[in-house]
């Protein structure tokens, strides 16, 4: 049976909101990181698979674009991490006002980007 | 109870799972990427790391999923591509999984 489910409008059409934003980005990240995924068992296959030649992958992480890889990988996941955490209070029916909604929805941007700075000063062990 | 709450709650408890899960490998991530072979080894193969990391392949996957089949919802129209869709994904978030939990098994003996 043919279902007639309405489908989302194209994004072009919205006027641009912070909630739209990080409605948008959610899933954008959330597909990043599906894929983000897939290479790092990639990554843990190589461990297996390039005993010999592993240096390959160490010189990769060690460029410049392995470390924007990493950073990228930090930030999409930090984003899922806060953006899914204010997903939860929804859940509860906590922050839905509009007000609240824009402020937390600015916390989940700009705090995705702190959170990864910290992660990364912390797990790099800079401070 | 309808399949849709059902997804829901799946969606939810693999969320809660996965919060502290991605924090610990994000910190441990930044940390190990540009260790040498013998280290990375020795963390992937090494309690609790094996464990935790393979709970975070298995809730990742089927939490991302989860959350993908509504993004097929929402934007594929044809009721078969998302059908071909929607299994695709399925098996791909089951195979993953079993494949790298059977490497780390590897990488461990």
């Amino acid at each position: 049976m043919k279902e007639n489910n309405p489908l989302s409008p194209h994004i072009q059409i919205y006027s641009w909101h912070i909630s739209s934003l990080v409605s948008i980005c959610h899933r954008i990240t959330g597909i990043l990181n599906i894929i983000i995924l897939t290479l790092i068992c990639f990554w843990v296959a190589t461990l297996l698979f390039l005993i010999p030649n592993y240096s390959l992958i160490q010189n990769f992480f060690g460029s410049f674009f392995g470390k924007f890889i990493v950073i990228g990988t930090v930030w999409s996941f930090s984003f899922q991490i806060l953006s899914e955490i204010r997903h939860l209070f929804w859940d509860f029916g906590i922050g839905f006002e509009l007000r609240t909604a824009n402020i937390t929805g600015l916390l989940v941007i700009f705090g995705s980007f702190i959170m990864t700075i910290t992660i990364f000063i912390l797990g790099r062990g800079l401070i | 109870m309808i399949n849709a709450t059902k997804k829901w709650i799946f969606l939810k408890l693999s969320s809660l799972v996965l919060l502290p899960l991605m924090l610990w490998f994000l910190f441990n991530l930044v940390s190990f990427y540009d260790k040498s072979y013998e280290e990375l080894l020795l963390f992937f193969t090494s309690q609790p790391t094996k464990l935790l990391f393979s709970l975070l392949i298995i809730f990742a996957y089927f939490y991302s999923a989860l959350s993908i089949t509504e993004v097929f919802e929402d934007y594929i129209e044809s009721e078969k591509l998302k059908n071909v869709a929607n299994k695709s994904l399925f098996l791909f978030a089951i195979i993953m999984p079993i494949l790298t939990l059977l490497l780390l098994y590897k990488l461990s003996l």
